[in-house]
Formats: structure tokens, C-alpha cells, sequence
């Protein structure tokens, strides 16, 4: 049988050194210039708007705080004005959804596209070797999204600085606290570390369902909850809550919850039956006018204690902010990691 | 191995002043001939009619499997054949010549041939057999004949396309 | 060179509940355009994924190359696949996507990919998806073979281009095996330019392997009978039989025998084309033509037609 013979190659070596990681930079960069674009050109977008509509909320806050320090009559419609600034910002629920769009954007079509369009049969047959690939793809872009967010969190600590102010609460003019849900995590790092987190539960549902559009879903759906979950329940729990029964909580702490006892047994918790108001504050909580002739408020508090009830309150200081930004920046990193290391695995050991 | 020569040769470009092949091969997929065999019997047709002189140069293995999209392989198995009949040889790094003709019958044993073919033509035509009859007939003898005497020598090619195995 | 490209021991693949491919044993050489054929549904997507290393099998073995696994680097260094649909990055352009491969191996002949490119036409700014089936696949073709495998492995490459460029394309494969010596092992439905093209040929099944030899063993181990058709299922007691196929008085009897076997009286031999062949055995799924020893059948019924080693 003829056959034809191959003429003889310089390297045969049957074990090949690794084609080097940095050749992937250019790779991830090309084949993902566009996601980057677009989350620079919305994050830019979100930032311009911040900064223009905080420097109105800087502006009114300064003015706000200058009329009100010999306090005078015009203090009450200024404050009124200062809590109505920009109040779809001021909540700041609105903005939650930017890392979940970041991450589920950025994040699932990675590993769906190529599942999709079918071209995983071309990258994963080339020399550089499938896993490699994945993870010389994941980790810049993990890095570039969260910087980015880290980034805007800056903005948003700016924007949201004078809500924080002390004395805020005390004098009405914000109930905004760093722990409050909707915006502890759009300062500090935890902004950065949700953003990478959606990232990666993206990149894990692009490989899991294997089509672009119902993996962004899942990982909306699935960052929701897990949202949900640690604003709701976990977050509450990092450090245990200090419990007082002195009425006087400061303004900035987070209150967990209050309940009441009487004689040292359990009376109620939260806000009072109406049996025991009708009892006790029977005119509710006003009562007559104060000597500078504006309605004076008596506090729940106030009409109970001399009935020989006690108010309870766990709370978080507000000093432990810092701390509750990095163990949750921290476990975030983790699961991140986890994420990604198992959709690195999946990687691995998929068939066709 | 005469086969790797062989095929360094072909690869080689052609040098300064050496020229194509002279006869470019052509192929009838429809035909039910081995395409080896095909291009063995074009070279040999080639050379009864002049077309090819000894000391020409066979068509370059690549560029046939180029022209043609067939298999490197029969292209060599091809010349393999041809070289086993003596027709053509290889020069190393320049590709394969032809290096004989076809033996040649003298004009008048080929005129004798002729007339006893043309008689037995017309008996065949009074016993009844149409065109295709005659053709079938003389295939069919023509294998025999050359089955019975053995696979050696030269005229091989016959219409019915023995594939015999090359090892 | 005496390496087998693609060596399997018992490789099965099962998704779910299905055996896609199963107990299959081959011995593929280098050198050769192995052609592997089937109908759809026979497993030979999947024989080609396992071998790639795109599948991991469920029972038994692969290795590539001599000896290298299937998916290893070592094997993904020396081995070019194209995918079915040439998959390639649509918004990507012709220039990008060398430079994607370029990156993505130790070896890439830039210069020989941008003159093919310049040779066929093929813009090299215009983006992948703007261009033709035909350019794409030939696309395909041309970063693979820049990166100067072993083995070319090539999944239905031709299925959705136009005899033209199914002519060129295959033109591009074949001279590449002249040029480096590369081995092919292609897979196609299609039976048509098989003898051309093929010096090695696997059938597969229903997912087991029917056929695997070279060309010309095989067709010098075949021949086809014709005689009367009321004497076809006599034959079987005597020869090999492979496939029969019949009309009122006259019979085609396809058998494993030579050239010097004996004919039946009455019967006449002739020899087989390789498209005649597995169209024989695809129609026949009972009966195997394996080189070598033999190899369990207990997977395939016995019929009369049943094929003895």
C-alpha cells in the first residue's frame, strides 16, 4: 500500500510547554470589548447623572444646615425640601439593580454565547486548552467589573454623605442611615464585591443553561434572592445586636427590633395594642401645645413608661458599619470565588 | 523507500528552466474506473498518441491533487504503477519522466491484426450480436484472456477495470 | 511514519439513556484520508467529539496521535478540528480571527494563512458573518491548517457548500497532506467523490463500527456476483455474503472474496467501487468487514446474511 510518508518535523515532543497566559489578554479584550464599553458608557451615564443631581442635593443640604443652626421658622419647609430632592434616589432602592444588570450582563453571555452560537468547538479545541481559557476570560473581566462599580461607589459614598451627617435624625432632617437596606450596600465595598458576585453567578448560569437569554434571567432571579436574603435576614446577624433599654438609641444606629416588657416578663412587641393606647395615651401622641406655641409630640415611650412598661432595642451601632461592610464584602468574595472556581469545573468536564 | 523520494520531489517547485508536464489529467467520476487507473491509462494513452515523449515530466503529485481534489495517495499509487511497468521513472528532487514508450507492434502485423479483427467482426455481426453484443463478448474474453495468463507485464489496463492489489 | 492517528479500545458514549457510540475499536493510520461514513444518527459526530476531546467517553479509550489522550494538551497541540457549520466568531473579521488563533496555539503560519486568504478571495477585514458558506468554511479550514496540525479532523465540512466550493475546499485539504503531511479523518453523509477522496473508510451504525479498512483492502476483498436470482440465497452456504439484491430473474450478490476465489458457475464476478460497498453494508446492518482479529459480535444479531471473519 503506498501511502504518502510525512517528512520528518523539528518538534515532536509529545508533552508541549502551555501556550502563555498572556496571550488570552488580547483574546478577552477583543471578544469582549463591546460588554466593557457598554458597562463603561452606562456606569458613565449613572455617574454623570449622580454627580449632577448630588450636587444639587449638596447644595440644598448646605443651605438646609445654615438656615436651620440658630433653629428659626424656615428650618421646617427647608428640610421638607432637602428630604424631597431627587427622592427616587433617596432611598436608594433604585439603584440596587446596577450590580445585578452589570453582573448578568456582563457575566452570563461569556459562557452561553459560545454554547449557543456553538463556537465553543473552536475555542475549546485550540492549543491554549478549554479551562485556561475560561479562567483567563473570568478573572479580568471579574476585576474590570467590580473595579468599575468600586468606582461608583465612591460617587454614590459622596452623594449619599450628607444624609449621614450626625445630628440628622435628631433634628428631622434625614431618617437615611448607613445600614439602612437600601443603601449600605451602594457605599463602602460591598457595591463592588455585589457587582462581582452577580458577575459570577452570570458566568455559572451562562455555563449551566447554555443560552444566553434565559441565563441573564436566572442570574437576575438568582441574585434577587440571594439579595434579599442577606439584606433581609443575614445581615442583621454578622455581629450580635446590642440590646438597650435605654430609650435614647442614637438616630444613626440600624434598629433591629423593639419590644416591650412589663414587671420583667414580655408585654408586646413592635407598636403597641390598641387597648393598652387607648389607656394610656388616650390623646395619642400629641398632647396640648409647647411653650413656643407649635404642637408638642409626646413618644409612645414616654406615655407607657410611668405604667412601669420598658422598651427593649437591639440594635447595630453605626460605629460597627465598617466592620459589617467587610465581612460582608468578604463572604461575597468568597462565594465569588466559589462561583467561578465551579464554573471553571464545569469547564472541565462537559462533554460536547 | 522510493515513495519519500518520490514525494520530496513532487513538493519541490520547479527550477529555473523546468517546464510543466506537457498532458494535464482530467477525471470521470461517473465512469466506475478507479481513479488510479484512470490516470494510469490517460498517461499511457498519452503516450501512444505523442502526446507524452520519453524524457517528459509527469504532472507534479500536488498539483494533480490540487486540480482534481483527489487523494495524494492514488495520485502515487498511479505512477507506482507506471513505474513498475518501466514507463516512467523518478529523478530525485526534480519529479517523474517518462523513460520508455509503449512497445510498439510493426505497421504490418498491425495491418494483418486489423483485417482478421474486420473478419471476425462480420461473422459476429451475421451470428446476430448488435454493438453492445460484440463489445460485451470481447470484454469478457479480454479478461478472461489476461486472467488466465497471470497480472504481469504490460497492457493490464483493461476495460473492465481489474483493481488488482498493490502491495 | 507508522503512528495511528486516532487508536480507540472499546470507546462508548452514552447520553442519558442512549449509547450515541458503543464498543467501538479502531486503529486509524497516519498518512491517510480516512473517511468516516454513516446515516445520521450513526454516532459519528459524537466518534469525532470523543476523539477531539470536546467529549469525555462513558467506556472505554481514546488516544490520538500515538498514544496521546483524546483532549490532553499534547493532543489539542497537534490536532485541528472543524466543527460542523465551521463555527467561527461572526463579529469577528477574517484578520481578528487569525489573530485569535495565532494566540490561541504555540504554532501558526500567519504568512501562509493571509496568502491563502489573498488566494481565495476572502477579504480579511470583512467580518466573518458578512462572508459566503463557502468562505467561511474555507475560513475554518485556513486557521486550522495554519496551525500545522498532525491531523486534520473535519465534521460533514462539506455538507452545506456548493460543488464548487466543496471541490475547493477539498482541493485545500488534500494538497495540505501533500505539502506537511498531514492526516485527515473526515466524517460526511454523503457517498458521492468518497472513492476519490478516501484510502481509509469506517462505516459506522447505529453506533457501532460496520467497516474499517483501507480502501483498497476492501475492495480487493469484494466482489459482486451476478447470476440468477433464484440461486442469491444459495450462495450464502458457500460465500461470504454481504448484501443481495434482487429483481425477478437476475440477482447482485455483493461477497467477501478476491479476485482469485472461484466464481459459482453460472454466476459472473466483478469488482466493487467503494460507494457500491458501503452502500452494501449501510443497507445491511447486521454484517461487519473488520481487519484484524476478530472482535465480539455478540452486539449484532446473526442473520443469513450474516458476515464471517
Amino acid at each position: 500500500m503506498t501511502t504518502l510518508t510525512v517528512p520528518a518535523r523539528p518538534e515532536d515532543d509529545t508533552s508541549p510547554p502551555p501556550v502563555p497566559w498572556r496571550r488570552m489578554a488580547w483574546v478577552t479584550w477583543r471578544q469582549h470589548r463591546f460588554t466593557l464599553a457598554a458597562v463603561a458608557v452606562f456606569l458613565g451615564a449613572l455617574a454623570v447623572g449622580l454627580w449632577l443631581a448630588g450636587l444639587k442635593t449638596h447644595h440644598v443640604y448646605a443651605a438646609l444646615v445654615a438656615a436651620c443652626h440658630p433653629a428659626s421658622a424656615a428650618c421646617a419647609g427647608m428640610s421638607t425640601t432637602f428630604i424631597g430632592t431627587n427622592g427616587f434616589l433617596s432611598n436608594g432602592f433604585i439603584l440596587q439593580a446596577v450590580p445585578v444588570l452589570i453582573g448578568a450582563f456582563a457575566g452570563a453571555p461569556v459562557l452561553a454565547r459560545e454554547m449557543e452560537t456553538g463556537t465553543f468547538r473552536y475555542a475549546w479545541t485550540q492549543g491554549f486548552g478549554r479551562w485556561r481559557w475560561t479562567l483567563a476570560k473570568l478573572a479580568p473581566l471579574a476585576v474590570a467589573v467590580a473595579a468599575a462599580a468600586g468606582a461608583l461607589s465612591v460617587l454614590l459614598s459622596w452623594y449619599y454623605q450628607p444624609y449621614f451627617a450626625t445630628g440628622n435624625q435628631a433634628a428631622s432632617f434625614s431618617e437615611l442611615t448607613p445600614f439602612f437596606p437600601g443603601v449600605f450596600d451602594l457605599h463602602g465595598i460591598t457595591f463592588a464585591a455585589w457587582t462581582l458576585t452577580a458577575f459570577a453567578i452570570g458566568a455559572l448560569a451562562g455555563m449551566l443553561i447554555r443560552r444566553v437569554v434565559p441565563a441573564i434571567a436566572a442570574t437576575i432571579a438568582a441574585y434577587a434572592g440571594l439579595a434579599f436574603a442577606a439584606g433581609g435576614f443575614l445581615r442583621q446577624h454578622y455581629l450580635t445586636p446590642r440590646v438597650t433599654s435605654n430609650p435614647n438609641v442614637p438616630g444613626s444606629a440600624w434598629i433591629i427590633s423593639q419590644w416591650w416588657t412589663k414587671g420583667g416578663r414580655f408585654a408586646f412587641a413592635g407598636w403597641p395594642p390598641d387597648r393598652l393606647l387607648q389607656q394610656f395615651c388616650p390623646q395619642g401622641p400629641q398632647a396640648g401645645v409647647g411653650p413656643d406655641g407649635e404642637p408638642k409630640t409626646v413618644s409612645i415611650a414616654e406615655c407607657l413608661t410611668p405604667h412601669g412598661y420598658t422598651q427593649w432595642t437591639s440594635y447595630q451601632p453605626a460605629s460597627r458599619f465598617w466592620p459589617f461592610q467587610w465581612i460582608e464584602g468578604g463572604w461575597l468574595l468568597a462565594l465569588s470565588v466559589l462561583l467561578i472556581a465551579a464554573t471553571i469545573w464545569l469547564v472541565r468536564r462537559r462533554a460536547a | 523507500m522510493d515513495i519519500d523520494k518520490e514525494i520530496s520531489d513532487q513538493v519541490a517547485r520547479p527550477g529555473p528552466g523546468g517546464p510543466g508536464s506537457p498532458i494535464e489529467f482530467r477525471l470521470d467520476s461517473a465512469s466506475g474506473v478507479p481513479t488510479y487507473l484512470q490516470l494510469v491509462h490517460q498517461v499511457e494513452h498519452a503516450l501512444r498518441l505523442g502526446y507524452l515523449k520519453p524524457g517528459d515530466q509527469l504532472p507534479k503529485v500536488r498539483d494533480v491533487v490540487a486540480s482534481l481534489a483527489i487523494n495524494p495517495n492514488t495520485v502515487l499509487k498511479a505512477y507506482k504503477d507506471l513505474e513498475s511497468k518501466g514507463l516512467t521513472a523518478g529523478r530525485p528532487g526534480q519529479g517523474t519522466f517518462v523513460q520508455a514508450t509503449l512497445s510498439q507492434v510493426a505497421l504490418p502485423e498491425l495491418t494483418a491484426l486489423r483485417r482478421s479483427l474486420s473478419g471476425w467482426l462480420a461473422a459476429a455481426d451475421g451470428a446476430g450480436l448488435d454493438e453492445n453484443g460484440i463489445v460485451a463478448l470481447f470484454t469478457s474474453a479480454l479478461r478472461d484472456f489476461y486472467e488466465r495468463r497471470g497480472g504481469s507485464g504490460d497492457g493490464r489496463g483493461a476495460a473492465g477495470g481489474e483493481a488488482k492489489g498493490v502491495a | 511514519m507508522n503512528m495511528n492517528v486516532i487508536e480507540t479500545s472499546g470507546l462508548g458514549k452514552r447520553y442519558g439513556g442512549t449509547w450515541a457510540l458503543r464498543d467501538c475499536t479502531l486503529a486509524i493510520p497516519a498518512g491517510h484520508v480516512a473517511a468516516l461514513i454513516g446515516p445520521n444518527g450513526a454516532g459519528k459526530t459524537t466518534l469525532l467529539n470523543l476523539a477531539v476531546g470536546l467529549a469525555a467517553p462513558t467506556a472505554g479509550g481514546v488516544t490520538v496521535l500515538g498514544g496521546r489522550p483524546a483532549g490532553s494538551p499534547a493532543a489539542l497541540d497537534g490536532i485541528a478540528f472543524v466543527a460542523q457549520d465551521t463555527p467561527v466568531y461572526r463579529n469577528l473579521s477574517a484578520a481578528d480571527m487569525l489573530h485569535l488563533t495565532r494566540n490561541l496555539n504555540r504554532r501558526f503560519d500567519q504568512h501562509y494563512a493571509e496568502t491563502r486568504l489573498g488566494e481565495l478571495g476572502i477579504p480579511l477585514k470583512r467580518k466573518a458573518g458578512k462572508l459566503s458558506g463557502g468562505q467561511r468554511a474555507q475560513l475554518a479550514l485556513t486557521l486550522a491548517l495554519a496551525r500545522r496540525p498532525k491531523l486534520l479532523v473535519l465534521d460533514e465540512p462539506v455538507a452545506m457548500l456548493d460543488p464548487v466550493a466543496r471541490h475547493d475546499f477539498m482541493a485545500t485539504v488534500l494538497t495540505a497532506m501533500v505539502d506537511d503531511g498531514v492526516s485527515v479523518v473526515l466524517s460526511s453523509h454523503v457517498l458521492a467523490d468518497l472513492e476519490r477522496v478516501a484510502d481509509y473508510l469506517i462505516l459506522l451504525s447505529r453506533g457501532g463500527v460496520q467497516v474499517a479498512g483501507e480502501a483498497d483492502d476492501l475492495l480487493a476483498g469484494h466482489r459482486l456476483l451476478t447470476g440468477p436470482a433464484a440461486e442469491a440465497d444459495g450462495l450464502a452456504g458457500r460465500l461470504a455474503v454481504v448484501h443481495v439484491r434482487r429483481a425477478g430473474a437476475q440477482a447482485h450478490v455483493l461477497v467477501r472474496a478476491t479476485a482469485g476465489d472461484p466464481v459459482p458457475p453460472g454466476w459472473e464476478a466483478h469488482p466493487v467501487g467503494l460507494e457500491e460497498l458501503a452502500m452494501a453494508y449501510l443497507r445491511e446492518p447486521g454484517a461487519a468487514a473488520l481487519p484484524g482479529p476478530v472482535r465480539a459480535r455478540d452486539t449484532k444479531q446473526a442473520t443469513p446474511t450474516e458476515v464471517t471473519q
